[in-house]
């Protein structure tokens, strides 16, 4: 009786076994023949001197060469410097400011809805092109073609802002630092929308018991965001952290990607690829450090 | 007291919005503002925001340089098609990762998150030598460079662009739905296939209207995968990728005058305007449901 029960749970298993084979299955072929084989030739590609011929590509096994060619190239490790300088200052702003907005957004006042969506706009936009013009930045040649535009837009931004909110004749020291930002505030916004959605949803979903409590022991606003909003939103924190830095890392704008498409349009293909793999490797060095120190802050409620 | 310190705070926080509200929606006042005004208005100190002459030539020329018509259809067919059919590849999977056990789960779940972190650029090169030759080494290859195809198969297999986290987003949803649903359709008599169509999509509709939202828009916005696999298409994403070259050949006759970006500005604006009306569009008829979508498809938990 009880071996036959067993069987029975067994098979039912095994049926389930092969069901969640079956609804992978078709993700898993695409995944061998679109990312697995593409990934691994890749790495292949960066330890060869890649030729296409008609019918065929050719590769030549040059060991570590192509990787100390491009670690010379000073094009390239200019534009990795000024771009990982830029991701470290820009991740923590781009992460307070959109927290932020997301606590404002969570609150009750009139034209909330109006707000939000004005707000997730950046979302629908920022991913294309158009952010490309209407940021004016470096085009895919290099060459700084919109560079009168994006200069008129950010001044007459900053200066149209500054008006707005009704500050004239700062210090020049200050007005400088506030036009260093300011001229950046347009990235930073743009850049916060996804960011500015999960936290939203994080907040909302804090559970009403932790607000009464803290309704009861009478928090001020204040504590009630140390205490009570950041450490629920905490994992979004590490989330979020990964995905501006992916953005990033994906973005249209991004110097080293240019030059890195830059050598593809040379056909130097196996520079390209090995300038490619050690961003990449970078990049998830700096994910997985900051991942470690982040996570020994971060408050998981279920455990 | 509380109410007073609640105004002053209502009217930082009106200040606070009003100020980023403008910052996101000045590029946009922008574009309407420039792409219904005369040329002669972007050099009269005067006028800043609200144009003397309004005309639509500016318009009807960018149309006709950006061949609208007839890249507005390569758009639908190809990226709109293409994020169409990869919601539905990346609902199954997510799905399958979610209610199912199987041996190896964690680590092919572990490709998952390797496809969000790897960016395509790394992996481009081998897709095109990939599609360049696509078949069995030795037996035989069919050259799909410039075939719908190249867009095609990635999106039908869960495998096109930012894949992963629309697998991922599934997936979370899919983890969240109660089990009592499957135990139902279960005693019913429903085969896994039927319970997942019948009982599992229709209770994830707010799901996928949020992954429908982003694939079309990442799918819209796409020119790099666009530009890889074609040696010659026209999308909207493309052609706004080249649009200073097309404006200078549609507007002066030849490619290699390169205008001042202050002079071809008012083009520029009305591409711009043109591309992401679609899409703002559909943005705005949606974004109820996207927001509300996102809070509930467990994605913040």
């Amino acid at each position: 009786m009880s071996s036959s029960k067993k069987r029975r749970v067994l098979t039912y298993g095994r049926r389930r076994q092969l069901c969640g084979w079956g609804f992978i299955s078709l993700w898993l072929v695409g995944t061998v023949m679109f990312f697995l084989i593409p990934l691994v030739k890749s790495l292949w590609y960066s330890f060869n001197t890649v030729t296409i011929e008609p019918g065929q590509i050719n590769t030549q096994w040059k060991g570590l060469a192509k990787y100390t060619y491009v670690l010379d190239d000073a094009k390239f490790t200019a534009a990795l410097e000024s771009t990982l300088v830029e991701t470290l200052w820009k991740t923590p702003l781009i992460l307070i400011f959109s927290m932020f907005i997301a606590v404002v957004l969570n609150q009750k006042f009139r034209g909330r809805a109006l707000a939000r969506a004005v707000f997730f706009l950046p979302v629908i936009i920022v991913t294309g092109p158009v952010f490309k013009i209407i940021n004016g930045d470096i085009d895919s040649t290099g060459s700084r073609t919109a560079e009168q535009f994006s200069t008129m837009m950010s001044t007459d931004l900053v200066d149209e802002l500054m008006q707005f909110l009704g500050i004239y004749g700062l210090s020049d020291k200050m007005s400088v630092i506030i036009g260093a930002v300011a001229d950046n505030i347009f990235g930073i916004v743009w850049s916060s929308g996804i960011q500015i959605v999960l936290f939203l949803a994080a907040i909302q979903n804090i559970p009403p018991s932790a607000r009464e409590a803290a309704m009861l022991e009478g928090a001020s606003a204040w504590e009630y965001f140390w205490k009570i909003t950041f450490p629920y939103l905490s994992p979004f924190i590490l989330a979020n952290l990964i995905f501006t830095v992916i953005d990033s890392f994906t973005s249209p704008m991004n110097a080293v990607m240019a030059r890195i498409l830059r050598m593809k349009s040379e056909v130097l293909y196996g520079e390209a690829s090995a300038m490619a793999w050690i961003y990449f490797a970078i990049i998830l060095a700096m994910i997985g450090i900051v991942s470690w120190i982040v996570n020994k802050f971060i408050y998981y409620e279920n455990d | 007291m509380a109410k007073g310190k609640e105004r002053v705070w209502g009217f930082f926080r009106f200040v606070i919005l009003a100020g980023v509200g403008f910052v996101v929606l000045y590029p946009l006042i922008y574009m309407v503002s420039c792409a219904f005004r005369e040329r002669i208005d972007m050099t009269d100190p005067t006028v800043m925001w609200i144009p003397r002459h309004y005309t639509l030539d500016i318009i009807k020329e960018t149309w006709r340089a950006m061949e609208m018509g007839k890249t507005l259809r390569t758009t639908l067919i190809l990226n709109v098609g293409c994020s169409l059919v990869q919601v539905v590849s990346c609902a199954v999977t997510g799905y399958g990762f979610a209610r199912f056990n199987f041996r190896g789960k964690k680590l092919l779940f572990g490709i998952v998150i390797m496809m969000i972190l790897v960016p395509p650029q790394l992996i481009s090169l081998p897709m095109y030598t990939q599609f360049r030759f696509f078949g069995i080494k030795g037996v035989f290859s069919v050259n799909l460079i410039d075939s719908m195809l190249t867009m095609y198969l990635p999106a039908m297999t869960a495998n096109g662009i930012r894949s992963g986290l629309m697998i991922l987003i599934f997936r979370q949803f899919f983890k969240g739905l109660p089990r009592e649903l499957e135990d139902a359709a279960c005693i019913d008599g429903c085969g896994p296939l039927m319970t997942f169509v019948r009982v599992m999509v229709p209770n994830a509709a707010s799901a996928f209207l949020t992954v429908f939202l982003f694939s079309v828009v990442w799918y819209w916005n796409d020119y790099y995968v666009s530009t890889s696999f074609f040696t010659n298409t026209q999308t909207v994403a493309t052609v706004l990728y080249d649009l200073d070259t097309i404006l200078s050949r549609a507007l002066y006759g030849n490619a290699n005058i390169k205008a001042s970006a202050r002079e071809l500005i008012v083009w520029k604006e009305a591409g711009c305007l043109m591309s992401i009306l679609p899409i703002l569009i559909m943005y705005i008829f949606l974004q109820k449901h996207f927001t509300e979508g996102i809070e509930r498809s467990g994605l913040a938990t």
